[in-house]
């Protein structure tokens, strides 16, 4: 085991630090700083800074805010708490592109495959179909949701374990002292969760600025560009119009957040690990 | 009832519903006609149900090749994702070395490096090697991803077991290999069974890399023919829907398997993808 530890541990490191190495092999291209000052006076690549941080931004707040809900809601449910808990959880484990192509069918314009328009119309409060996905706020809000959708399980369970961990006793002797609902809510628990909001937050962030299925699925970007992301058009400059050295310097614009971001939630998760 | 109670039946039944109802619709499309989905005929139930639209996909598409080829990369990438991960996950819970703590952060930034910031380059490497449209380059991106997260997972379950019994174990004359094959694995067997379900679940989801290393029609995974599906022949939406419900019932079933084992795992940080 010593030698497997010792020999295999060190190779699969090497293997890991070859992919990494490739990237940092990169800035060949990137020094030459044509792609980064032609994307610096691109149009298209400010609308798509603007847009990943839009999507990120409020996926992120929606899976925070909901997150808590379904996390209260949870808590207080005297019954079958880990049937709800699984069932809620669904989401999180599906597949993003089917469930990008689910929210798809769900917006669509047309009445038997969109959802919203098909009972909308059935019920009598629209006359005629909406093209939902067809505006530039449409299809970003229409991203937005998809991605929350998936998302805010994840939030939820999270902050369940977490209110879990706060010890009943001072909520009891937050009561004895006359604080109501909410300011137990607001004293207590909030702080109590503040560790793993950070975490979560954090992680997600991560992710979601560097998302590519649901917007890829959803909208490939469209309407124009309306919904296009850091990864969706790097792989469209780099797999569409070949121009790799700008796909690649455009996944390296996101890199400075990661440097920001990473050990920030790596101190996190491994202070966790270690207490 | 108390206002509280009432208030959290409400909550739950809101977020039921929030979940639910996209999965209806998609599984309700399925075993509809063309007419029911064209028309917006009988919107809430399918009438008539039929099955048409499974036997359609499985017959006349190239669906049963793209799960088949899904099958095969989420069972190797299970397997080589497995045997690594235990190995290393061992060696940072288990084997004192320099450097250890290190990395223990190193393989968690590995996880935290989104694959949208490597697929160019791993997409030249890959095709150095001439993996590429062959499920081969799966095989070796897909660890990528499953190694650094199925390690972080096992450390965690390996540090949580006593090291005591290892101990007793070589005292009584067992080699290290026999005390972490007959001793340690064992014990640990619940957590390195969630961990190649979670390994399993992202190959089977997992699609950047499956629509950029594979062009071959007959080569790809579920996924990205799904998309195909999309972008393609439109007038199937009963077909895909069909293929939507097959693709995610497996991974529903695993999940159902180890729910509890994963909502544990989740604080690790699960969220990718």
């Amino acid at each position: 085991m010593l030698v497997v530890g010792l020999i295999g541990y060190p190779f699969y490191r090497a293997v890991w630090l070859s992919f990494t190495d490739k990237l940092v092999g990169y800035p060949e291209r990137w020094v030459g700083l044509r792609n980064y000052i032609y994307l610096a006076n691109d149009d298209t690549f400010r609308a798509v800074v603007r847009n990943s941080l839009v999507f990120t931004v409020a996926s992120v707040a929606l899976k925070i805010g909901t997150g808590l809900l379904m996390a209260l809601v949870l808590h207080n449910t005297w019954r079958w708490r880990n049937f709800f808990r699984g069932l809620l959880l669904l989401p999180w484990i599906t597949s993003t592109v089917i469930i990008a192509l689910t929210w798809r069918w769900m917006f669509d314009a047309f009445p038997g495959r969109g959802f919203f328009n098909s009972v909308l119309l059935d019920a009598g409060l629209l006359s005629r179909p909406i093209a939902f996905m067809a505006t530039p706020e449409g299809a970003m809000a229409a991203v937005v949701i998809a991605n929350w959708w998936r998302g805010f399980p994840f939030f939820g369970v999270s902050y369940l374990a977490g209110m879990q961990s706060i010890p009943g006793e001072l909520y009891e002797a937050a009561s004895v002292d006359g604080a109501g609902a909410a300011r137990r809510f607001w004293h207590i628990t909030l702080p109590g969760l503040k560790h793993v909001i950070i975490v979560t937050t954090l992680l997600t962030f991560i992710f979601t600025i560097n998302d590519f299925n649901i917007v890829y699925v959803m909208t490939r970007g469209g309407p124009g560009t309306a919904t296009q992301v850091f990864a969706t058009y790097s792989y469209e400059v780099a797999f569409n119009a070949l121009r790799w050295g700008r796909g690649v310097t455009i996944s390296i614009f996101v890199v400075p957040v990661l440097i920001a971001l990473i050990p920030l939630v790596s101190r996190y998760l491994l202070r966790e690990r270690a207490a | 009832m108390k206002p509280w109670k009432v208030a959290t039946v409400i909550g739950l039944a809101a977020f039921g519903l929030i979940v639910l109802v996209p999965f209806w619709w998609i599984a309700s499309m399925s075993f509809k006609t063309y007419e029911q989905i064209q028309f917006a005929q009988s919107i809430y139930v399918p009438r008539p149900f039929i099955w048409d639209n499974y036997t359609g996909l499985w017959l006349e598409t190239r669906f049963p090749l793209w799960l088949r080829n899904s099958v095969i990369t989420a069972v190797v990438v299970t397997a080589i994702t497995t045997v690594i991960s235990c190995l290393s996950g061992y060696a940072v819970a288990r084997l004192r070395f320099p450097g250890r703590e290190s990395v223990a952060s190193l393989i968690l930034i590995l996880y935290l490096v989104p694959p949208a910031l490597l697929f160019i380059p791993l997409y030249r490497v890959l095709a150095e090697l001439g993996a590429t449209n062959s499920l081969w380059s799966l095989f070796l991106s897909y660890p990528t991803f499953t190694v650094p997260f199925c390690t972080w997972l096992l450390i965690g379950f390996f540090k949580a077991l006593p090291i005591e019994l290892e101990e007793a174990a070589m005292v009584d004359g067992a080699t290290r290999t026999q005390a972490l094959v007959r001793v340690l694995l064992p014990l640990a067997a619940p957590g390195i069974v969630a961990s190649a379900i979670f390994a399993f679940t992202l190959s089977w989801n997992e699609f950047l890399y499956a629509l950029i290393f594979i062009q071959d029609e007959k080569t790809i995974t579920v996924p990205v023919g799904l998309n195909l599906l999309i972008y393609g022949d439109v007038f199937h939406w009963g077909q895909l829907m069909a293929a939507s419900v097959i693709t995610t019932v497996p991974v529903v079933a695993l999940y159902m398997f180890i729910h509890r084992w994963m909502v544990e795992g989740l604080a690790a940080g699960g969220v990718k993808g």
